[in-house]
């Protein structure tokens, strides 16, 4: 059973859920105590103990149905001795769990861990997976058009075909055997892939002894032997063949779980989110820990020795009542300024998405974006969840994308429009390239900026070397700023973030 | 005790709590695993609910903490009772005078002092907060942790301690151990995130709103007085303002306070009137007020079915898939004007009269 959980608890984190140890061994407590047979109790028990944020919830539920599904199959009579272990010889199981067939056929736990996974891989749901991957429609239809073509060469045509005929039939009534049902697994179609590759190759070995030997009755009986023994070994194919095509198809799930580049309908993924938030969240606590020079008496907090004695003179100064006082937590205030021309439309996107995630998690908190005019998103940034925020502002209907982004017009706009969002408290961050595209840069605005603020930091998404190329006016903000950084993807936004908290942005 | 999922099952139910296999399985297992439970989902879903009827069904006390913003652990855990040291040292002037007879010098005296100092910190002083109490308690109880999202991530990390290991460490005395495992039930709004170390050492539930068929036996149950008919009304209703994009929806106890309500105002049969007369039991905003009046039409379906069609059975059917909505903006122009003004309004007033008036320039 250990190992069953174990494989499970590894499904769910290699799709993207956050398990740790301690939560499977707390899944295989649980399900000591409860009755394995009953299906729903199962997966309510993993799921409490396994998931414990929301938007893992499908995921399990997805993976619960794949691989505690137990296949109905039907083992190849008389010749599924070997290579099949897991499986008892009886054709119709009974819907439960593994778990509970495992502790009914009195396995030891974990004794085999090859076995084991190799265990696991079969109660996965292949059918799907097999249909999936076999073009063919009808193979057998294939295999015996082949077989024919070669039979051209036979002068015992009707022999041959017979003999071939009859393992193609003996393999056809096992498919109808189990025909398929809905979610469990169906064989048919890889049986019948198998069969067209046998039968291939015993007609190969038999044009070859036809052409050596000519042909005679008991090398006819030798090469139908010969198939029957391809048959047998069918099992041992079988199970090769889906091991192979499992294999396939979890690479590709893997790569489709993590998106590499960014999507072009500027979606995020749940991975991207987590990160961004985790950064922010770190840079929150950071921030809101600062500490003001002022002091709060309250309940709470450390004994001020001169504020008790003072209190405290009527009772002949016995400390009668302690007063308490703690330092005053200062709130932090930010402005931030975004570009979102199409110049950085490659990192606007992740800068959005910090702006964002800085306005979920600061209570005060103004953003605005702007190409050559200058518009403020905090109200849809509040409002709207974060695809449709980040698409309306793309879309246009806040400010005109498609000029060239004017970053003196915007400044300076800013300047007069807003300057009052800055105060002595205020940290002031600007995301954008500072490609002016040759308009005047305005410097004197983000001066003014500056004195008012406690704190200017620009994060730019191109690094330093190109500045010099082209209209960049780079340099000539930078010489303004209290702190400019290079951040173009969150790695590195997560080191600026160190950065800043070694040398503390808010300062009391 | 509960001896198993069923039996978890029945216990609650005679405590009216009316609850799926899910939950007793978690209930089921928090109690024989030692673990806490931590429940999320929206408000008034009954998860408070829980830990009250846990407790009755166990024959358990209660304890309950609150959080809120600045929670510490003061107010959770211990603390120290000033007033009562000062006063015991009042009260024990001369024997503490007496104490010092025959003491050469300062620097005796406080070695002397020193000898007898842990008097003063000893648990008699201690006043004991809800989490030392469910530790500390001879019997074992239900301890609820109520919205924890509401207090801050520092707070969490107190609970750790006692959630994994059931200890509380005052520095002065030392770790105080549980005499008893209470049974721990924690309940999250789910306005933010907890943190994974809380969330690995509980048992996760999370609990929405009831399916149409759980919610009409919950109102049976709880509300009996209410006419089948009415009953089947109220559901179907409550489904339909909750399918609309309110700011709050109507949750189960809205359901129940509603359905008392229609009882009190001995009502009949519900018609659109009535509807509009008790809304505000169901709709506690302005904004969702004037989006249930859009589309109360809609919502008004169920009822007129009703007075055409008398078996409850068909309305049911009827309303188990909603109707689509009409596309609604999220967020008109006009509207977002106005909040972009309330949001300067609100952060930014003290500023807002220099914003006019101010010039650019070098």
């Amino acid at each position: 059973m250990d190992a069953v959980i174990n494989r499970f608890v590894f499904l769910l984190k290699q799709r993207g859920a956050r398990i740790s140890p301690a939560e499977s061994l707390d899944a295989m407590q649980a399900l000591a105590r409860v009755a394995l047979h009953e299906r729903d109790t199962v997966r309510a028990v993993l799921r409490c103990t396994l998931i414990k944020n929301l938007r893992d919830l499908p995921l399990f539920e997805e993976l619960f149905e794949q691989f505690f599904t137990l296949p109905q199959r039907t083992t190849p009579d008389g010749l599924a001795d070997g290579p099949m272990p897991p499986l008892p010889e009886t054709t119709l199981l009974p819907p439960e769990t593994i778990a509970a067939q495992e502790v009914a056929d009195g396995r030891p736990d974990g004794d085999n861990a090859h076995e084991d996974a190799l265990d696991i891989r079969d109660y996965f749901d292949e059918a799907r997976m097999v249909t999936r991957f076999n073009s063919h429609q009808d193979p057998n239809d294939l295999s015996l058009g082949e077989f024919g073509q070669n039979l051209v060469l036979s002068r015992r045509r009707e022999l041959l075909d017979q003999t071939l005929k009859n393992a193609v039939q003996m393999l056809k009534a096992r498919r109808l055997k189990n025909a398929g049902r809905a979610g469990e697994l169906n064989f048919d179609e890889a049986v019948a892939a198998l069969d067209v590759e046998l039968i291939a190759d015993a007609v190969t070995d038999l044009l070859d002894e036809l052409s050596d030997t000519g042909v005679d009755e008991a090398l006819i009986a030798r090469l139908s032997g010969r198939l029957h023994e391809g048959i047998a070994q069918l099992p041992e194919l079988l199970k090769r063949y889906l091991e192979r095509e499992l294999a396939l198809r979890q690479e590709p799930t893997m790569i489709a779980s993590r998106p590499i580049r960014p999507k072009p309908d500027f979606r995020f993924s749940e991975q991207e989110r987590r990160d961004m938030s985790e950064i922010v969240q770190r840079l929150c606590r950071r921030m809101r820990g600062a500490r003001s020079y002022r002091r709060r008496i309250g309940p709470q907090g450390r004994i001020s020795v001169p504020l008790t004695l003072r209190r405290n003179m009527k009772y002949e100064g016995i400390p009668f009542q302690p007063m308490l006082t703690r330092y005053r937590d200062e709130k932090p205030r930010l402005v931030v300024i975004c570009d979102v021309s199409l110049s950085v439309r490659n990192t606007a996107r992740f800068m959005l998405h910090l702006v964002y995630n800085l306005q979920t998690l600061f209570e005060r908190v103004r953003s605005f974006a702007f190409v050559s005019d200058l518009v403020e998103i905090s109200p849809y940034f509040d409002q709207l969840g974060i695809d449709e925020a980040i698409a309306a502002v793309f879309e246009g209907d806040l400010l005109d994308t498609e000029v060239d982004s004017n970053y003196g017009h915007a400044l300076a706009r800013f300047h007069n429009r807003y300057l009052a969002a800055v105060t002595a408290q205020t940290t002031v961050i600007i995301l954008g390239d500072g490609r002016g595209n040759r308009n005047p840069p305005q410097v004197w605005a983000l001066e003014a900026i500056r004195r008012r603020a406690k704190q200017l930091l620009w994060l730019s998404p191109e690094s330093r070397a190109s500045w010099r190329l082209g209209s960049c006016d780079m340099p000539l903000y930078e010489s303004v700023c209290h702190q400019t950084e290079i951040v173009r993807n969150l790695q590195q936004l997560g080191q600026v973030t160190e950065k800043l908290l070694h040398r503390s942005v808010v300062r009391p | 005790m509960f001896e198993s999922i069923e039996h978890t099952i029945a216990r609650l139910r005679e405590q009216q709590y009316l609850c799926d296999r899910k939950l007793a399985t978690v209930a089921f297992l928090a109690l024989q695993m030692q673990k806490p439970i931590l429940i999320e989902g929206p408000a008034g879903v009954g998860k408070t609910e829980l830990a009250k009827v846990v407790s009755a069904a166990l024959g358990r006390s209660l304890i309950r903490l609150q959080c809120y913003g600045g929670l510490d652990e003061a107010h959770a855990l211990y603390e120290w009772e000033y007033g009562k040291q000062l006063l015991y040292t009042q009260i024990l002037r001369d024997k503490i005078g007496r104490l010092f007879e025959g003491v050469d010098g300062l620097h005796e005296a406080v070695a002397r002092l020193n000898l007898h100092e842990d008097v003063f910190f000893s648990e008699r002083f201690l006043v004991r907060r809800p989490i030392l109490q469910a530790i500390d308690s001879p019997e074992p109880v239900v301890l609820l942790i109520d919205e924890l999202d509401r207090a801050e991530e520092q707070f969490e990390a107190f609970l750790l301690e006692v959630l994994s290991d059931f200890q509380v460490t005052v520095p002065e005395i030392g770790t105080v151990k549980a005499r008893t495992i209470p049974y721990v039930i924690i309940t999250s709004n789910n306005t933010r995130d907890l943190s994974d170390a809380l969330k690995r050492r509980c048992l996760h539930l999370f609990i929405d709103y009831p399916d149409e068929q759980r919610e009409l036996e919950i109102v049976r149950l709880k509300v009996p007085e209410l006419r089948e008919i009415l009953a089947t009304q109220v559901v179907a209703v409550i489904r339909r303002l909750r399918a609309l994009d309110l700011r709050k929806a109507p949750s189960i106890s809205e359901t129940l306070d509603w359905a008392r309500a229609l009882v009190l105002l001995d009502a009949d049969a519900l018609t659109p009137a009535l509807l509009e007369e008790t809304l505000h039991l169901l709709v506690k905003y302005d904004r969702d007020t004037q989006r249930v009046n859009e589309q109360m039409n809609w919502i008004a379906e169920p009822i007129q079915e009703q007075s055409q069609a008398p078996s409850p059975a068909a309305s049911v059917g009827s309303t188990l898939s909603s109707p689509p909505l009409p596309p609604q903006r999220p967020a008109e122009p006009s509207d977002l004007e106005q909040r972009r003004q309330e949001h300067t309004a609100r952060y930014f007033t003290s500023y807002r009269g220099r914003t006019d008036g101010r010039t650019g320039g070098v």
